[in-house]
């Protein structure tokens, strides 16, 4: 251990040196070519999955949305055929954009609120801590169909959970997932009671704010409100930003909930895009159409992120972690 | 006691409340499905509804398992989970390892450009990787394209935790290694990854819930009736079920089970690892 220790640090002196020199110094004794060997093996998979799993099918579905095919035809060149009759005739197309905005919106407001909120109880000094913090992930980690046939219960019209509740409280039972105005918003409850994991994202960012900070402002008199605002939130925007982005990514791309319980009903409020593209690729087996969709819908995610981006200059996926 | 000890021991006991209240509403719905799984269709329809059963029917899980056949969804599912995550573990580590601790001409262009892949939308490549595999590769109605995918590290995230995990880890504990003649891939194994086992834990969570919830991929390869997984072979269950709620609650409450099962053993350590990954930047 202690020739280790000797030689690290000895080590570490000349690397200092050499990085002082690097300016001068030619690539080639940068670079150890054993080590670059390694390095480009390990990467293989990583290469292999950007290049076959990411950005070839991601330029295939930008040549595909000009084609039609159903699967077992030859494809046949359209142009932009299929995007006009997107943007002019689709019966799916408008309400598919406003259910996916309004869920997606409601969703990533909800889910990082109360994430946020449950994640500041969790950081203060409660009885248990350990266990809370084990209860309150549980939901993220059920299945995706068990939560929604679960939910499905609860929601039921006549014998669920809330139509109880509200019955107890003397409210009218509610249609829920039946209804064309209470479908969007009880998929959102769902979403963010299963968003287990944006709390424990956030309580990691809590646990980083120096508490010096805090110490220091409460001396200087502020209160528990102030010290919330002016200390913690600036120190966890990172986290925030992150949150929302990964949040508004999951949430824009909401497929399961149709899939398992409304399929795009009542009226069409569910017909999130992401399902417009499951139906029409493999229901109605319009492949070259459903990547045109594709195409609308990468774009609009697309949107999303730079806007977010440029909001949001620190990144928290910056390399210089 | 001090009046100022009185008034922290207040504050924590109210804030210890609301908690209390949040951990109510977030267990609700599971005991509401567990609590449902035992009752018979009359009990689950009376009104006022009694919170705990009345009488535990157990016997709703075996006339459930009648036709739901949970063991062969159980074996399907997890024939996919075990070798994408085993797999997608591995090479997150491996890629991790590469952009973590080694030198090379055009990393920061090559992290970049995977970086830039965790921000594209899976729905966009679906269509074209659907027609790769079936049409090119003949892989339909095979649990391969579910698998292959994660060969790769199974998405850039799980690369990009490893690493910044490996960095926390000193560069000293290398060195000392390679003094005594460890080879990287030995320094990797025997030292970094055991170092860094809350981290691999978290990956393979995180890996294990994305197969988990990915429904869509499953519907879409997955035709043939004995291949079905939980996700289609639920779908396909409650429907057929019609109002019998409490067998269709207790086919649902054993398809959670697992989750919960996996949760409670992996919990501390994927609880921690995610808090010491810290999300830094």
């Amino acid at each position: 251990m202690e020739v280790a220790g000797i030689y690290s640090t000895s080590e570490a002196k000349s690397m200092k040196r050499a990085s002082g020199k690097r300016k001068i110094r030619t690539s080639q004794s940068k670079y150890n070519r054993k080590e670059e060997r390694c390095a480009y093996l390990c990467l293989i998979p990583a290469f292999l999955g950007i290049t076959f799993i990411s950005y070839l099918p991601t330029i295939a579905v930008f040549v595909l949305s000009l084609f039609s095919y159903n699967g077992l035809s030859t494809p046949e060149f359209v142009g932009l055929d299929n995007y006009i009759r997107i943007f002019t005739k689709d019966v799916y197309f408008a309400s598919a954009v406003k259910a996916t905005l309004l869920y997606a919106f409601l969703a990533v407001i909800g889910a990082v609120i109360y994430s946020l909120v449950i994640a500041l109880i969790l950081n203060m000094d409660i009885f248990g801590r350990t266990i809370f913090r084990s209860i309150f992930f549980i939901p993220y980690l059920l299945p995706a169909i068990g939560v929604f046939k679960g939910w499905q219960w609860l929601y039921e019209q006549n014998y669920g959970l809330f139509n109880f509740i509200f019955r107890m409280l003397g409210i009218p039972p509610q249609r829920f997932l039946d209804s064309p105005r209470q479908v969007i918003p009880a998929l959102v409850l769902i979403a963010v009671w299963a968003s287990g994991n944006l709390i424990v994202i956030f309580l990691a960012g809590l646990q980083n704010v120096p508490t010096v900070y805090k110490e220091a402002a409460q001396i200087d008199g502020a209160n528990s409100w102030q010290r919330f605002w002016n200390i913690t939130i600036p120190c966890i925007k990172p986290i925030i930003f992150y949150n929302v982005l990964t949040a508004l990514i999951t949430h824009l791309q909401v497929v399961n909930p149709a899939l398992a319980l409304t399929n795009g009903g009542p009226a069409k409020k569910s017909m999130f895009l992401s399902y417009v593209i499951y139906m029409y690729g493999f229901e109605k087996n319009k492949l070259g159409y459903a990547a045109a969709f594709s195409v609308i819908f990468f774009v609009l995610v697309g949107i999303f992120t730079i806007v977010l981006f440029v909001t949001q200059k620190d990144s928290i996926f910056s390399d210089e972690a | 006691m001090t009046g100022k000890e009185k008034r922290k021991l207040a504050n924590r006991s109210v804030v210890t409340l609301i908690a209390l209240f949040f951990a109510f509403l977030t267990l609700l719905p599971i005991w509401w499905i567990f609590r449902s799984s035992l009752m018979s269709v009359a009990q689950v329809n009376a009104y006022p509804p009694s919170f705990i059963p009345t009488e535990w029917l157990w016997s709703n899980y075996t006339k459930t398992l009648q036709t739901f056949e949970y063991w062969t969804y159980f074996k399907n599912t997890f024939s996919i989970i075990i070798p994408a995550v085993t797999f997608g573990v591995i090479t997150a580590i491996f890629c991790g390892y590469a952009f973590a601790r080694l030198r090379f001409r055009g990393k920061n262009l090559i992290f970049k450009i995977c970086v830039s892949t965790i921000l594209l939308p899976g729905m966009v490549t679906l269509i074209p990787l659907y027609i790769a595999w079936t049409k090119f590769f003949g892989l339909g109605d095979t649990y391969w394209p579910l698998i292959l995918p994660f060969l790769t590290g199974g998405g850039f995230f799980n690369i990009f935790l490893i690493r910044q995990f490996l960095m926390t880890i000193p560069r000293d504990l290398d060195e000392a290694a390679s003094i005594d003649g460890a080879s990287r891939m030995r320094i990797l194994w025997t030292i970094l990854v055991p170092a860094i086992k809350p981290a691999v834990v978290v990956v393979g969570m995180m890996l294990f819930i994305q197969i988990w919830n990915d429904m869509l991929q499953q519907i879409i390869y997955i035709n043939s009736m004995s291949k079905f997984t939980f996700a289609i072979a639920l779908t396909n269950f409650t429907g057929s079920f019609g109002t019998n709620w409490p067998m269709a609650m207790a086919a649902t409450f054993m398809t959670i089970l697992p989750g919960i099962v996996i949760y409670i053993f992996g919990q501390k350590s994927f609880v921690e690892g995610i808090v010491l990954t810290g999300m830094k930047n």
